[in-house]
């Protein structure tokens, strides 16, 4: 019974890394980049909520709220900082990524004082009992809205004009150019679908623990992207498993007391693992170099 | 005509850079005590180090009001360093800049551990308010005002030893020098007699379901944590953990009452704490430290880590004026390590102290406190 509830908090908590995966796998696989600043649009979206609720507005709003300020966030991130580095070494990109999470930590610790305020309203309180058996509503709510929009993803990049397109500059931004298809508006789209869907993840990691610091985003964006690796980064799908995966193992150690101190190494030996057997990752497309 | 006028501004300038100079050497000559102290006062764990730089102005300007020591005024330094320990060695080096004699340390263990070491080179004296972990003091020049995390583990413990509890559930993070420490030296002093259910998180953590779940049948969970992970696992208990359980933490548990957005009438549980201050008191020195404190900077930061503070203030003064009275000569061109080795006789030979955090203190020559502890209940059942 405690491995089955074990189970299930690891497969809510598994939803949200594999949502925040999601932006970084999708992200990667179209501009070919690691967006180290994902994890604190999370963050961003979670102070955003706060200035709402703390002005009165309800939660709903606050939610609606922090999905629009992140998509423009992120977009707005895309466009000043990004984007001139397109076609810049790698390395520059990254660091300005590195520099960019720096950033928006270090405004939301100016806005946030030296408060960690507690969003009680976003919580959601209650479970569903079956027997001695108990599943939280927050439980629930995580994993819904994990297959919701895996299934929405899945549809859009498969079937939607826009997603197809998507597709076709993962695979080759060079030839998709070609074909007539506008690069710079599917990098920001996918800036967009990222960003919204951090602050859904924000939405969820709040409300089942309410308080807000400036470091919310950062270890849950460092997991979601091993998680993001462990899948193999690119791909939709490995996301999620990834990201469910690395759930499933946190929960169940934090359960085991032996192991319970040794929780983050064990979720990142599972990257090393991962990336010494499969370095593509379980569902990344193994690519040979041509020399 | 133009090369007459370059000539004389030339001149000037020498002049003015030579007059600089020496307006820079006069400044050397040291006319006050510099204290330093570094600590939170952004971030994440800023109530903390918000009192202790409020409290400890605070009785430095009392002392100075009282015509300092033989009217010589004191002075505090003090410095943010966010709760980490990278940004006291530059904070470390500014304090010595403007000359300082003596510290409070840092605020908070992990950044205080890193202050101990640097201090130590210098040999200058600190006597921390709120540091707690054991090594903290490891030093001879290094003395602690709260007790130690190794004190805390094992007053607790003789406090849940007395409570006839069959079993106990402990929560606590195992990554933190503060947290470990403590449950290190409770496990080894809680009597064998009580089981325990354990249950531990790392790093910036916030989802505790699974912990949680291990600890809800406990009707008394120890937490040696700082309040923020543990509003965060009180708010995520309710209606899991039984309304009777008692939740019992150590200082870090000071200020939870006040943290933002967080209601803890909301909470079911009681909520207590180990401590050496009475935050409620109404009579003696801490009655009136909290009356003070209110009246200067409200009641948002009033804490045992302020009250800690503004004793340790007050016993650097106390030795050093017990030092004087005894023929020692001080004054403000001493170096910081002759003043250590004046102030660590005082604490060595049997200098005593009474504050708002405990009367009749008394210091090992390991650096550790001994007074007495007061349990302190923050919130009462229901």
């Amino acid at each position: 019974m405690d491995f089955l509830t074990a189970l299930i908090n690891g497969l809510s908590s598994g939803g949200t890394y594999a949502i925040i995966a999601l932006g970084y796998t999708m992200v990667y696989g179209i501009a070919k980049m690691l967006n180290f600043a994902h994890g604190d649009i999370i963050m961003i979206g979670g102070c955003v909520m706060y200035s709402v609720l703390s002005a009165k507005g309800n939660p709903l709003l606050a939610i609606l709220a922090a999905v629009v300020f992140c998509v423009v966030l992120g977009v707005t991130i895309e466009k000043l900082a990004y984007k001139p580095l397109r076609g810049a070494a790698s390395l520059a990109v990254l660091i300005t990524a590195i520099s960019m999470s720096y950033l928006l930590q270090s405004v939301a610790q100016i806005y946030l004082k030296s408060g960690t305020p507690a969003l009680s309203a976003l919580r959601l309180e209650g479970s569903v009992n079956i027997g001695s058996f108990r599943i939280d509503y927050s439980t629930i709510l995580t994993l819904a809205v994990t297959i919701v929009v895996m299934v929405a993803l899945s549809l859009f990049v498969k079937y939607s004009k826009t997603g197809r397109a998507m597709v076709a500059v993962s695979e080759d931004r060079d030839a998709a150019l070609l074909m007539g298809i506008n690069t710079n508006f599917i990098i920001t789209i996918t800036f967009a679908i990222g960003s919204a869907l951090a602050a859904i993840a924000g939405y969820l990691m709040l409300c089942k623990a309410p308080i807000l610091t400036n470091t919310l985003g950062s270890m849950p964006g460092i997991k979601a992207f091993a998680a993001a690796v462990i899948g193999g980064i690119g791909s939709i799908p490995g996301a999620m498993l990834g990201g469910i995966l690395l759930g499933v193992v946190e929960s169940i150690s934090y359960s085991i007391p032996v192991l319970a101190p040794f929780t983050e190494a064990v979720e990142f030996s599972i990257l090393i693992i991962i990336l010494l057997v499969r370095p593509s990752g379980i569902l990344g497309k193994m690519r040979r170099e041509k020399v | 005509m133009k090369r007459t006028i370059i000539k004389v501004f030339a001149v000037c300038m020498c002049l003015a850079l030579l007059a600089v100079s020496f307006a820079g050497c006069k400044k050397l000559e040291k006319d006050t005590y510099v204290i330093g102290v570094s600590g939170p006062l952004t971030g994440g764990n800023s109530g903390y180090g918000v009192a202790v730089k409020n409290s400890a102005q605070m009785a430095v300007d009392e002392i100075n009001e009282a015509g300092g020591l033989d009217g010589v005024k004191f002075e505090l330094v003090a410095l943010d360093d966010q709760h980490d320990a990278s940004k006291v060695e530059t904070n470390y080096a500014s304090m010595m800049d403007k000359g300082m004699h003596v510290a409070l340390g840092c605020v908070t263990t992990n950044p205080c551990l890193e202050f101990a070491a640097l201090s130590k080179t210098d040999n200058v004296f600190f006597l921390t308010p709120s540091a707690s972990a054991n090594d903290v003091v490891k030093e001879d020049n290094a003395y602690q005002m709260c007790f130690a995390d190794g004190n805390q583990g094992s007053v607790a413990a003789k406090y849940v030893n007395g409570l006839e509890l069959d079993t106990i559930g402990i929560f606590y993070k195992s990554d933190d020098a503060y947290s470990k420490g403590i449950y290190d030296q409770f496990k080894a002093s809680l009597d064998d007699s009580i089981d325990t259910v354990e249950a531990s998180f790392v790093g910036d953590a916030t989802d505790f379901s699974t912990q949680i779940e291990a600890l809800k049948d406990c009707s008394f969970i120890f937490m040696p944590i700082y309040y923020t992970p543990a509003s965060n696992f009180m708010l995520q208990a309710k209606g899991k953990v039984a309304d009777t359980a008692t939740y019992y933490g150590c200082d870090g548990f000071d200020g939870i009452e006040s943290a933002d957005g967080f209601d803890i009438s909301a909470i079911p549980q009681k909520v207590s704490m180990l401590s050496h201050f009475n935050s409620k008191a109404t009579d003696g020195k801490a009655g009136e430290f909290i009356t003070k404190y209110t009246e200067k900077y409200g009641k948002d930061t009033l804490n045992q880590f302020g009250a800690s503070a503004y004793d340790c203030v007050y016993a650097i003064y106390n030795a050093m004026k017990a030092a004087a009275d005894a023929g020692e000569d001080i004054s403000p061109n001493m170096t910081a390590s002759e003043l250590c080795e004046i102030l660590k006789a005082q604490f060595n030979g049997g200098f005593t102290f009474s504050g708002a955090t405990g009367t009749n203190i008394k210091w090992q020559s390991s650096g550790y406190v001994d007074k007495e502890a007061i349990a302190f209940v923050i919130k009462e059942q229901g």
